[in-house]
């Protein structure tokens, strides 16, 4: 009895290791860059800091499916880097020898990527899973692209510009236009015969062209 | 109706600004540091001087000279000169015509930054997600956010000169503003000035040679164009001077921030892909994070690779080596340099949006002051002209000519726009604006005759030019000027199919490649329709006389 307890026992580890194989196809790489992240705050990864990471991963599990039955002991890990990156699978608690979809653990890591990468002080670049995508905060899109509107209120300054240099220039020479007509009216004042009036009333008189003929008395040679 | 007084600057000083700004323009920004760096740094800086000297300042002299006595834009000026050579002044409203059109998309590209600075990240500092919020697209990762904003997000550059694409809205809209903004500014008034400088041979002399003749914008009429404007008794020598020699300053000025940008960026990148190749060999190979430094890279490259060499081979085309001086040699220039180098740069300071807008702004003043000179060049020989002024008044000439210039500027705005902007930037006003200045010199020293110019001088500014410029006109600047045409024409010839810089858009950099035979061929055209209004009126003035000859023969041999 005893020593198929402890068979079984032995056996535990031996078949978690089967299950866990790089490439697997449960399995998810896990690539943390502390050093580049923390700088001179990195620490150092060791077992405890494994053993955090299993507890996240189950408390994601757990969030995720709403079974509170995943355990540390449910997430299992193997080929670990000196680079700090390993592979890992999630089993099912009912079952042990049956593992979590690859699916599930995408998408139970995507909805709490944010405690995770908090949990070891990491950011989604640090902290990567390879094949789950890190979701980028999409840069914010005003409804209408903000240089069109600068764009239309340079337009229209331009364009009233360039209507208002038009139109005086117009106006300008309309005036000189009404300026010399009037000149030329001012003139002709009230007429009559084609004398003014005005030179009419003056003492000196008109010489009548019609009735001069100094000049042609004497007749050219 | 011609107009019996012509306008005239309000005071010596406009005119003064008005040559600055035309010769200052966005050459000095680009052309001269990218030729600095090309030519080993300071030491450019000794051509430049001398050939600034020995060329520039003479030609500068000269081209004022003519402007203010004739009193007239480039095309009456010549033939007032000698009416053989009428077709010079034609020629220079050709190139004028050439430079208008492709100008001006710079200046579009300007307010493009200038309006996409108002945001609170600038565009061109994050790289924008793919569609699946996942990754960055991949086109910006493997460039830059900069270059990746400049190629795909302003341009929309197609892959190759052969694929049109249509034409791209935001571009073209700026565009339209640009030749607004410039018809505005011409019917306010006489000013305008623009700048170009273009090249074409690598040797450092040949370069700053050139670089003066077209930094100071001779021999496309402007300068012509503001000095017929003069009051004649002017004293546009030293003028001339002190325009030149701002100019210059200027463009010195200009290279030392570039060059301070030049090494950033370098140095930026160098180190980017250096972090880079770290990740990729830790994360494949799962060693330590700190274990790869930059020194000992290379070490760690061989040894993986003599290590495990079925592992590395997976990895090894994504291995770039990553080198400094490569970085530092790839200097950007003309267009990218102007948006690419600097919008890096700006985007890494604090208050970036503040800067942008500064720099913008500039860029745009030099480029509308620019525009300005080259619409003078092109509009005072147009109103020169009796029977174009009779029929059509100012704002209609000069609102049709922007606009013939602004719909053929459209064709910058499609996808594969960029390239022949490069065309025009390279060919419109390179070889042809050489042959217009030689002739140009040529005329005067040796057609109409030295000595009636010297006199002509002495009446306006009441001195004879020193002998120094004379020496200069007759001898030192032919000879350089004919010079620099046969090694221009030889490097042509030898060059083989001329290429051009194409992006790519998987890789994320650019790629040399031939252009198409009519693409070649416009080149060609662009190059003789300017050259050949010279021999062309040359010959047709003479068939003329020719005829009036017979004529007056024919006359006295019937009346006797």
């Amino acid at each position: 009895m005893l020593a198929r307890v402890l068979l079984a026992l032995s056996l535990v580890p031996a078949l978690a290791l089967a299950l866990c194989q790089p490439d697997g196809q449960d399995a998810y790489k896990v690539r943390l860059s502390i050093k580049t992240a923390l700088g001179a705050n990195a620490y150092e990864w060791n077992e405890s800091e494994q053993f955090l990471f299993r507890a996240t991963l189950a408390f994601a599990m757990r969030k995720y499916t709403g079974q509170e039955t995943f355990n540390v002991s449910s997430v299992i890990v193997c080929d670990e880097t000196p680079r700090v990156s390993f592979w890992f699978v999630v089993t099912n608690p009912n079952d042990t020898a049956t593992l979590i979809p690859k699916n599930a653990v995408e998408e139970a890591i995507r909805l709490s990527r944010n405690r995770i990468n908090s949990a070891f002080l990491l950011s989604d670049k640090t902290l990567q899973f390879l094949g789950i995508p890190p979701t980028l905060a999409p840069p914010s899109q005003p409804s209408l692209p903000v240089w069109l509107i600068v764009f239309g209120v340079v337009m229209g300054i331009v364009t009233t510009g360039i209507l208002a240099l038009i139109i005086s220039g117009f106006i300008q020479r309309k005036k000189k236009d009404i300026e010399d007509e009037d000149e030329e009216e001012k003139q002709e004042g009230i007429m009559e015969n084609g004398i003014s009036c005005e030179t009419l009333e003056g003492k000196e008189g008109v010489n009548n062209g019609a009735y001069s003929h100094d000049e042609d008395r004497l007749t050219q040679l | 109706m011609v107009e019996d007084s012509r306008p005239s600057w309000e005071n010596p000083m406009q005119f003064v600004l008005a040559c600055v700004s035309y010769a200052v323009g966005l050459g000095n920004v680009w052309r001269f540091p990218y030729l600095c760096q090309m030519h080993g740094g300071g030491g450019f800086l000794i051509p430049y001087l001398i050939m600034l000297v020995v060329e520039g300042l003479p030609l500068f002299y000269l081209e004022l000279a003519i402007g203010q006595h004739m009193r007239q834009g480039s095309i009456g000026a010549w033939s007032a000169i000698n009416p053989y050579m009428g077709g010079v002044g034609i020629a220079s409203v050709v190139v004028s015509i050439f430079l208008t059109i492709y100008y001006n998309v710079i200046n579009a590209w300007a307010f493009w930054y200038l309006f996409h600075s108002f945001q609170g990240t600038l565009p061109w500092a994050e790289c924008p997600l793919s569609s699946n919020l996942t990754t960055y697209v991949p086109e910006c990762e493997k460039s830059s956010s900069t270059d990746y904003f400049w190629y795909r997000e302003t341009l929309n550059i197609s892959s190759s000169i052969e694929d049109h694409g249509g034409i791209q809205m935001g571009q073209a809209l700026c565009l339209v503003l640009s030749w607004m903004v410039v018809y505005l500014c011409v019917l306010r008034g006489t000013e305008a000035t623009g700048k170009l400088s273009d090249l074409a041979d690598p040797k450092a002399w040949i370069d700053a040679a050139t670089q003066i003749l077209f930094s100071l914008g001779l021999g496309c009429g402007s300068l012509i164009a503001f000095a017929s404007y003069n009051h004649h008794n002017n004293n546009f020598e030293k003028q001339a001077i002190v325009v030149s020699l701002i100019n210059s300053a200027t463009s010195i000025f200009a290279s030392l921030v570039t060059f301070s940008i030049y090494g950033f960026k370098a140095t930026f990148n160098y180190e980017s892909c250096l972090d880079r190749t770290q990740l990729l060999l830790i994360n494949t190979f799962d060693l330590t994070e700190d274990s790869i430094k930059p020194d000992n890279l290379d070490d760690w490259i061989s040894h993986l690779n003599a290590s495990f060499p079925d592992k590395f081979a997976t990895i090894s085309s994504q291995i770039e080596g990553c080198d400094l001086e490569s970085e530092l040699d790839t200097a950007v220039e003309g267009t990218g340099l102007a948006f690419i180098v600097y919008s890096e740069a700006i985007k890494n300071m604090g208050l970036s949006q503040l800067w942008s807008v500064l720099y913008f702004s500039m860029l745009l003043m030099l480029g509308i002051g620019s525009m300005l000179g080259n619409v003078a060049a092109i509009i005072t020989p147009l109103r020169d002209s009796a029977f174009l002024t009779r029929h059509f008044r100012k704002e209609t000439l000069i609102g049709m000519m922007c606009l013939f210039c602004c719909l053929v500027g459209l064709s910058f705005t499609t996808r594969s726009g960029n390239y022949w902007f490069t065309i025009f930037n390279d060919y419109a006003a390179t070889f042809s604006l050489l042959f217009i200045v030689l002739i140009e010199i040529i005329t005067i020293c040796y057609v109409y005759g030295l000595k009636k110019f010297e006199k002509d001088i002495e009446l306006m500014i009441g001195h004879r030019p020193h002998w120094y410029w004379k020496i200069t006109w007759s001898v030192v600047s032919p000879v350089l000027i004919i010079g620099l045409f046969i090694f221009y024409t030889a490097d042509y010839i030898m060059g083989g199919t001329p290429t051009y810089q194409a992006w790519d858009s998987n890789l994320g950099k650019t790629v040399t490649k031939e252009y198409p035979p009519y693409a070649q061929a416009v080149i060609g055209l662009l190059l003789v329709t300017s050259m050949i209004c010279v021999p062309l009126v040359a010959l047709i003035t003479f068939i003329k006389k020719k005829k009036e000859q017979a004529k007056e023969s024919k006359i006295i041999t019937t009346a006797t």
